[in-house]
C-alpha cells in the first residue's frame, strides 16, 4: 500500500506535464517508500559471531525479524502526522528511522531539514551530566558550539523550569522533569521536523499542557510534527492525518479522526471478543471453572426501575458445584454492586456432567439511565479464586435528572 | 539558522540510491564540536569520582616504574641494559606501552556508556571511540614529556633531539591503536568476549615486548620472533632516539607507517560496516 499518494502533495491532481515541471519545487520535508526494518535474530552466541561475519561480508542477518515493512508516506512543511498503534506494531522503529538513528533495511527515506527528536525518556541525555552540560551535548549534536548555543540556552532553561536542578546530576532527575529537560531542548533549536514519542505521558498536567500549546504554535506557525501517541485526544488534536501502524504494516492512513476511530472501534472489538462467553467446547477445552454461556434478558436495553434477569451455565473440571459471581459495574469500570451464590448460601443447580446453571434476577432496577457492564465470573467452589469473567453491555433508559448511578430509595421531609 | 540539507547524517538513501550534496562544512562543524564534547567527557567523568583525579593518571605509571625498578635492580639485579639506567631504559617505552594498552582496553568497551545516546541519536559512531583513545593518549604523553624532563633534570642522558623521531612514533602508535581500538569496539558490541579476552591478553603481550629487557637479551633463536612484534619498533625508535640520539630514517619506518596505516584503514572499515547495526545490540 503506498500510501504518499493519498496526501494532498505538490503533484497531486495536476497532469503529467505539470508535474514535471514542478520537479523544480522544493521537495517534500520528509518521503518514506517502501521503507522496511529486518532486525537481526540471534539466540545462540555463535549466533553473534556469524552475524558478524555476515554482516562483514555484506550479506544481511541471515534471521531476522520483520520489524517495519513497506511504509509509504511523505509529509510537507506544516502538516501533522500522527502515529498511532499497539505496543510492539513498530511505531517507535519507525520514528528511529525518520530520525535517522537507524537505517533502513528496504526503502528509500529523504530528509530535506533539521530533525528534532524526542524519543523515549531523555534522548541522548548522559546520566552523570548536569542539565546544563547535557544542553551542551544536544546543541553539540545538532553542530552548534557552545558559543552559537548563547541565548537558546536560556530559553531551554526556561522552558524546563526545573529550578537550580538544571545544575544537578541527570540521573537524580525524576522521569518527569527528564522529559521536560528533553523536550525544551528538542524544541529550542527550532527543527523543521519534530518528533516525538510516548514522551508527553510523564510530564506533570502544567507541562503537558505547555508542550501541548507549544505544539499548537509550532503548527501554527508552519512546522511539521511526527507523534506518536496512544492518546487519541492528542493524535486528534494535534495532527491532521494519522497513520496506524499495526505489526510493522501500515493498517491504515488518512485523516486523523477516521484513522483514530477504526483504531478504536478495533479495540473495542478485540475487547469484546475476549469477554464473550467461551461456548461449551472452549470452556471444557480451557480446564478450569468457566461460564459457557450467558443469557440476559431484556438483551441491551432495559428501562430504569424494570426487571432484569440473567441466565448462565457453568463448565466446572472437577464437577464440583462452583461458585458463581454477577455483578454490574459502569463503562469505565466503576462497580455498582456484585453479589455471589455462596455469600447468600446459594448453589448453582447441576444440569449435567460438569456442567451447572445459574439464574438471578434483579427487579426494579434501581440504576440510572447510562451504559454499564453485567459481568458473571465463574469461582472456585470455596469462592476464593476467580477463573474466568464473561460481560455482558446493557443500556439503562429513561428521562430523570437525578446524579450518580443508582436511585436510592428516599424521601424529602416537608418542613413544618 | 535554518539549513535546506541538514546536519543530521538524514540524507541517507540506501546503497545504490542517488546521493545528495551534504553541506560537509557543517558536517566536520559537527563531528569536531561532537568529539569535544566527548573528549572532555571522557577526561572529566574517567577521574570523576576519584580524590587523586588527573594526578593518578599520570602517577599511575610512576609508580609501576618504581616497583619494575625495585623487582629487576634490586631483586633480580638485571644488569645489561645497553649501558643505559634501567629507570631511563625503562621509563622510554613504559608509557607508551601503557597508552596502547589502555586506549585498547578503555576503547573496547567505550560504545557501552553511550549506548542511550546510540539508540536514540544520530550521530557518527566513531567519534565515541576516537574521544576515548584521544583522551588516553594525551594523559600518557603529558606523563612521557614529563618524566622525560625529569630524567633529563636527574642527569640521566636524554637526547632532546630524539623528539624529532620520538613525536613522529607517538603518532604512528596513535594511528595504529585507533584502528585496532575501532576494530574491538565495533567487535565488542556484538561478541562481549573481547573485553575478558583482552586483558590477559595484553598482560602477556607485554612481557613478550622488550619493555623490561632489550632485545639483545632475547636467545638467539627467538629474537626473530620479538622483533617482529611492531610494537617493538616502537620501543626501539623511542630508544635509539632519546637515549641514543639517533634520529636517522629507517627502512622499519616505513614498514611501520604502512602497518599503522592498515590497521587503521582496517579497523575503521570493520567499524562502518558493523555501526548500523549497533542500535540493536548494543
Amino acid at each position: 500500500m503506498r500510501l504518499g499518494h493519498d496526501l494532498p502533495s505538490i503533484r497531486d491532481g495536476r497532469s503529467a506535464v505539470i508535474d514535471a515541471r514542478m520537479s523544480a519545487f522544493p521537495p517534500m520535508l520528509l518521503e518514506l517508500a517502501n521503507v522496511g526494518k529486518d532486525y537481526a535474530k540471534v539466540e545462540t552466541r555463535g549466533g553473534r559471531l556469524r552475524l558478524v561475519f555476515d554482516l562483514l561480508r555484506g550479506h544481511g542477518a541471515r534471521h531476522v525479524f520483520r520489524a517495519l515493512d513497506d511504509i509509504s508516506f511523505s509529509m510537507q512543511r506544516g502538516q501533522s502526522l500522527g502515529i498511532i498503534g499497539e505496543n510492539g506494531a513498530g511505531k517507535s522503529t519507525l520514528l528511529k528511522i525518520v530520525a535517522g538513528v537507524i537505517q533502513p533495511t528496504r526503502g528509500t527515506l529523504a530528509v530535506n531539514g533539521r530533525v528534532g527528536a524526542l524519543l523515549e525518556l531523555g534522548s541522548g541525555f548522559h546520566p552523570e551530566y548536569t542539565g546544563l552540560a547535557n544542553i551542551d551535548l544536544a546543541a553539540a549534536l545538532l553542530g552548534l558550539a557552545p558559543s552559537e548555543l548563547g541565548a537558546k540556552r536560556d530559553e531551554i532553561i526556561a522552558f524546563a523550569d526545573l529550578g537550580e536542578h538544571i545544575h544537578d546530576p541527570i540521573k537524580q532527575y525524576s522521569s518527569g522533569m527528564v522529559v521536560r529537560l528533553g523536550f525544551a531542548v528538542a524544541t529550542a533549536l527550532s527543527p523543521d521536523i519534530l518528533i516525538t514519542d510516548e514522551v508527553l505521558a510523564v510530564g506533570d498536567e502544567s507541562f503537558q499542557k505547555r508542550c501541548i500549546a507549544w505544539m499548537e504554535r509550532y503548527l501554527a506557525q508552519g512546522g511539521t510534527l511526527l507523534l506518536c501517541s496512544h492518546s487519541m485526544y492528542h493524535v486528534q488534536k494535534l495532527c491532521a492525518h494519522a497513520l496506524w501502524v499495526k505489526d510493522g504494516r501500515a493498517e491504515r492512513y488518512g485523516a486523523a479522526a477516521d484513522v483514530t476511530q477504526a483504531y478504536l472501534a478495533y479495540h473495542e472489538e478485540k475487547e469484546a471478543r475476549a469477554r464473550q462467553p467461551l461456548g461449551v467446547d472452549r470452556a471444557a477445552a480451557s480446564g478450569v471453572y468457566a461460564i459457557d454461556s450467558l443469557v440476559v434478558e431484556p438483551a441491551d436495553a432495559i428501562t430504569q426501575g424494570s426487571t432484569l434477569t440473567v441466565r448462565g451455565e457453568v463448565f466446572s473440571p472437577d464437577d464440583r458445584t462452583p461458585v458463581v459471581l454477577v455483578g454490574i459495574v459502569r463503562a469505565d469500570g466503576t462497580p455498582v454492586y456484585g453479589v455471589a451464590t455462596d455469600m447468600e448460601n446459594e448453589t448453582p443447580q447441576r444440569i449435567g456432567r460438569q456442567r451447572f446453571a445459574f439464574a438471578i434476577t434483579f427487579s426494579d432496577v434501581a440504576l440510572l439511565p447510562g451504559r454499564y457492564q453485567l459481568r458473571a465470573h465463574a469461582l472456585d467452589p470455596e469462592g476464593v479464586r476467580l477463573f474466568d469473567h464473561v460481560e455482558h453491555a446493557i443500556t439503562v433508559t429513561g428521562a430523570t435528572r437525578e446524579l450518580g448511578f443508582v436511585r436510592l430509595p428516599h424521601r424529602w421531609q416537608s418542613s413544618t | 539558522m535554518r539549513d535546506s540539507a541538514h546536519l543530521h547524517d538524514n540524507e541517507r538513501k540506501p546503497a545504490g540510491g542517488a546521493t545528495s550534496v551534504r553541506p560537509w562544512r557543517q558536517f566536520h562543524a559537527r563531528n569536531r564540536a561532537l568529539f569535544v564534547n566527548f573528549f572532555r567527557r571522557e577526561l572529566t567523568t574517567r577521574y570523576l569520582g576519584s580524590v587523586t583525579g588527573f594526578a593518578w593518571a599520570l602517577l599511575n605509571p610512576l609508580a609501576l616504574l618504581a616497583v619494575y625498578h625495585f623487582v629487576f635492580t634490586h631483586i633480580f639485579r638485571a644488569t645489561g641494559f645497553a649501558g643505559q639506567s634501567f629507570l631511563a631504559f625503562v621509563a622510554m617505552a613504559l608509557w607508551p606501552w601503557l597508552a596502547a594498552q589502555e586506549a585498547l582496553q578503555r576503547g573496547a568497551v567505550s560504545l557501552a556508556s553511550y549506548a542511550g545516546m546510540i539508540r536514540k541519536v544520530a550521530f557518527p559512531h566513531e567519534i565515541v571511540v576516537l574521544a576515548s583513545v584521544a583522551a588516553t593518549f594525551a594523559l600518557q604523553f603529558i606523563g612521557y614529556a614529563a618524566i622525560l624532563a625529569v630524567l633529563r633534570i636527574a642527569g640521566e642522558p636524554v637526547h632532546v633531539i630524539g623528539l624529532v623521531v620520538a613525536i613522529p612514533v607517538w603518532i604512528v602508535l596513535l594511528v595504529g591503536i585507533t584502528g585496532l581500538t575501532l576494530l574491538l569496539a565495533a567487535l565488542q558490541v556484538f561478541v562481549r568476549d573481547i573485553e575478558h579476552v583482552l586483558m590477559p591478553l595484553l598482560m602477556m603481550l607485554m612481557y613478550l615486548t622488550p619493555i623490561l629487557y632489550p632485545l639483545t637479551l632475547v636467545p638467539e633463536g627467538m629474537r626473530a620472533w620479538v622483533a617482529a612484534n611492531p610494537f617493538n619498533w616502537v620501543v626501539g625508535r623511542l630508544r635509539d632516539g632519546l637515549l641514543d640520539g639517533r634520529v636517522a630514517l629507517e627502512r622499519g619506518d616505513a614498514v611501520a607507517v604502512v602497518v599503522a596505516l592498515m590497521l587503521f584503514l582496517g579497523g575503521r572499515w570493520v567499524f562502518r560496516r558493523l555501526s548500523p547495526h549497533f542500535e540493536d545490540f548494543v
